[in-house]
């Protein structure tokens, strides 16, 4: 884009291949190369049909890794997609148990969570003043309360047609479905982050939302439509976890907000708002999978999963934070 | 009249306090004059015990503009390992089991704070982490076992005496008086105010943000020690989810996210304000599991209608500076 001054204007610089390395990314490549070689290592069994034969059970939460970028893009948070896969899930078994064709099922489910994403952007775009956190907190037990009340004194329901669900637990090839939705969602939302005006929107938004307003973004209108989109992608997500579950209970999505929250992170994006991008969040969330599913191999208690995640990521950010405070330092001198 | 209406709608603590008191009385006549007597009132102190006291440290920690999810996290590994000191006959004493569940707490608390004061991390991101890492802490130090009622007994028994109502009550004591009139308190509120005019002013933010997590995760450590000794049993998986409790107490109470506004008064009024609601729900009709759907609702509605009255009362201070 050469402009009357001759000068070139690029969103992406121009990076060498050393630079690349050293980014973010890189260096999650880089970790998600040691998880498999260490996982290797330490388990016979970490070969790559087992590897395959046990992802579906945690990729469905990546399908929310991408949306919650987008939030956390905006500088916001929705912490209560956890309850809006549980609230899809049941919608979903009722449904199917009701005799409906399965289409229609899968139709009802991502509408459930499109409905329980659109509440979310509705109250936060009518009162513009309230806290993200808080809404979706007060969704978050809303949406498991419904859930709760429908499933009854019981708790759990389980879907009796599962061999619908059959499509959606094939393989092709050695791969499992799930793990194609995962590539598809990632295509399309890191292109429409990267390269679209949408996506522009989204971090100037992030970046300094009052600006943006005066920019002539409709800030509203996009924070409706992201809430939405996080919403339908629990939806979907809630239909592959039928998949592995073929029953709701009132626990379905329990804590995936948070799951879902430090893979967006540990992948680099800033909680803070527009900074970060999809391919990181995408690399981060493929690596946690694979430590979940190698230690799950190897004989160890299941729960040292919990503080790898969180020493790996306060130490991501730590280390982001410490470089910028001496890049700081280095200007300071310079000056 | 108009003054005094004027005061009551604009002050959250009044309103909520108003609201409190109709809606026990209510109750009240429902149930049949059965609802104020002494043993309920003292159950719905006792099962909230350990929501009303972490409400305190999240108190703080809102003011400061932060928040801190990790809680029961620490909650977990605090009680976690006083439990099975107990399981492996190591030490019975309770006031010691206290000090230690206080100790691992503040540790944690501790971390949290140097984390977020001096690496700048995000007190969100930060205690996401540590909730991870204290929670699972809990788990592997428990191995998969569980410190069951036989093993607590001598700690449970305090328990079941009025402990928890003392601890309790001498928590709010310690906390209204420190928030309103010690050094401490007003700088908390400095910080969530404006938190480069108080650096400027000469308050050390750094030392206050780091005491404010500290004590947060001491008071999570007593929650710990209350649960085994309340509850009678330790698991890994205590109190999961809770954290989101505490905040709502807070936020009910009045307290903003955003920091800087917040009264201890509040936050225990925000605290029972639920705990009445969940006693009252068996009593008009509704089945237990309508609890959370209702707690949901009552979260939105609260902050709904603070955001409402606070438009309202910017609108009337224009148009009377208009005149």
């Amino acid at each position: 884009m050469a402009g009357k001054s001759g000068r070139t204007i690029s969103a992406v610089p121009q990076k060498s291949i050393l630079k690349r390395l050293l980014s973010w990314e890189g260096a999650l490549v880089l970790i998600f190369i040691a998880v498999l070689v260490m996982g290797r290592i330490m388990s016979p069994y970490f070969t790559l049909e087992n590897v395959l034969r046990e992802m579906p059970k945690y990729l469905a939460e990546i399908l929310i890794v991408f949306p919650m970028g987008f939030v956390l893009i905006m500088g916001e948070i929705d912490i209560s997609v956890g309850s809006i896969v549980c609230l899809s899930a049941t919608v979903a078994c009722f449904a199917g148990n009701a005799g409906l064709p399965f289409p229609l099922v899968m139709l009802i489910c991502l509408l459930t969570g499109l409905a329980c994403g659109l509440l979310n952007g509705f109250i936060l775009t009518r009162w513009p003043e309230l806290p993200p956190m808080i809404v979706t907190l007060g969704t978050q037990i809303i949406f498991r309360g419904i859930a709760e009340v429908t499933l009854g004194s019981g708790g759990s329901l389980s879907y009796v047609n599962s061999k619908d669900l059959g499509i959606l637990s094939k393989t092709l090839g050695p791969f499992p479905v799930a793990f194609f939705a995962v590539l598809i969602a990632a295509a399309i939302f890191i292109v429409v982050l990267s390269t679209s005006t949408f996506g522009r929107k989204l971090y100037a938004i992030g970046s300094n939302r009052t600006a943006a307003k005066y920019a002539g973004i409709k800030v509203s209108k996009i924070r409706l439509i992201v809430y939405g989109l996080a919403g339908l992608m629990a939806g979907m997500c809630a239909l592959f976890i039928l998949t592995t579950t073929f029953g709701a209970n009132t626990t379905t999505g329990q804590n995936y907000e948070m799951d879902v929250i430090a893979m967006c992170v540990f992948g680099g994006i800033a909680t803070t708002g527009g900074k970060g991008n999809l391919f990181g969040a995408l690399i981060a969330g493929f690596s946690i999978v694979c430590l979940r599913i190698a230690l799950g191999l190897i004989n160890t208690n299941p729960q040292l999963i919990l503080i790898i995640i969180g020493l790996l990521l306060i130490i991501s950010v730590l280390i982001s934070g410490i470089s910028q405070m001496r890049g700081k330092k280095l200007k300071k001198k310079k000056a | 009249m108009k003054a005094f209406l004027r005061k009551i709608t604009g002050n959250h603590e009044v309103t909520l306090g108003i609201i409190l008191v109709v809606l026990f009385i209510v109750v009240d006549i429902l149930s049949g004059f059965k609802f104020h007597g002494l043993e309920n009132i003292g159950d719905i102190f006792k099962n909230n015990a350990l929501t009303l006291i972490m409400s305190l440290g999240m108190l703080c920690v809102l003011i400061t503009g932060g928040i801190d999810i990790s809680i029961t996290g620490t909650l977990a590994f605090a009680g976690m390992t006083i439990g099975l000191l107990q399981k492996y006959n190591i030490i019975h004493n309770t006031l010691l089991l206290f000090v230690i569940a206080v100790a691992i707490g503040g540790a944690c608390g501790l971390i949290n704070g140097l984390i977020i004061a001096k690496g700048k991390v995000s007190p969100i991101i930060c205690t996401l982490g540590a909730m991870y890492i204290y929670r699972g802490l809990a788990y592997v130090i428990s191995n998969n076992q569980w410190a069951s009622g036989e093993d607590v007994t001598s700690f449970s028994k305090f328990g079941n005496s009025a402990g928890p109502y003392i601890i309790l009550a001498l928590a709010f004591v310690i906390y209204f008086v420190v928030m309103k009139w010690t050094p401490f308190g007003r700088k908390v509120y400095a910080i969530g105010s404006n938190r480069e005019a108080a650096r400027i002013s000469g308050i050390n933010v750094d030392r206050v943000e780091i005491a404010v997590y500290t004590l947060m995760g001491v008071l999570a450590g007593l929650a710990g020690a209350l649960s085994v000794s309340i509850y009678g049993s330790a698991q890994p998986n205590m109190q999961t989810g809770k954290e989101m409790d505490v905040i709502a107490a807070c936020v009910i109470g009045g307290v903003a996210m955003s920091g800087g506004r917040g009264t201890v008064v509040g936050t225990l009024l925000g605290g029972i304000f639920y705990a009445v609601v969940y006693k009252a729900l068996p009593l008009v009709g509704l089945e237990a599991i309508w609890q959370n759907l209702i707690k949901g609702v009552i979260i939105l509605g609260v902050v709904i209608i603070n955001v409402l009255t606070q438009r309202a009362m910017n609108r009337q201070a224009l148009a009377r500076r208009e005149i």
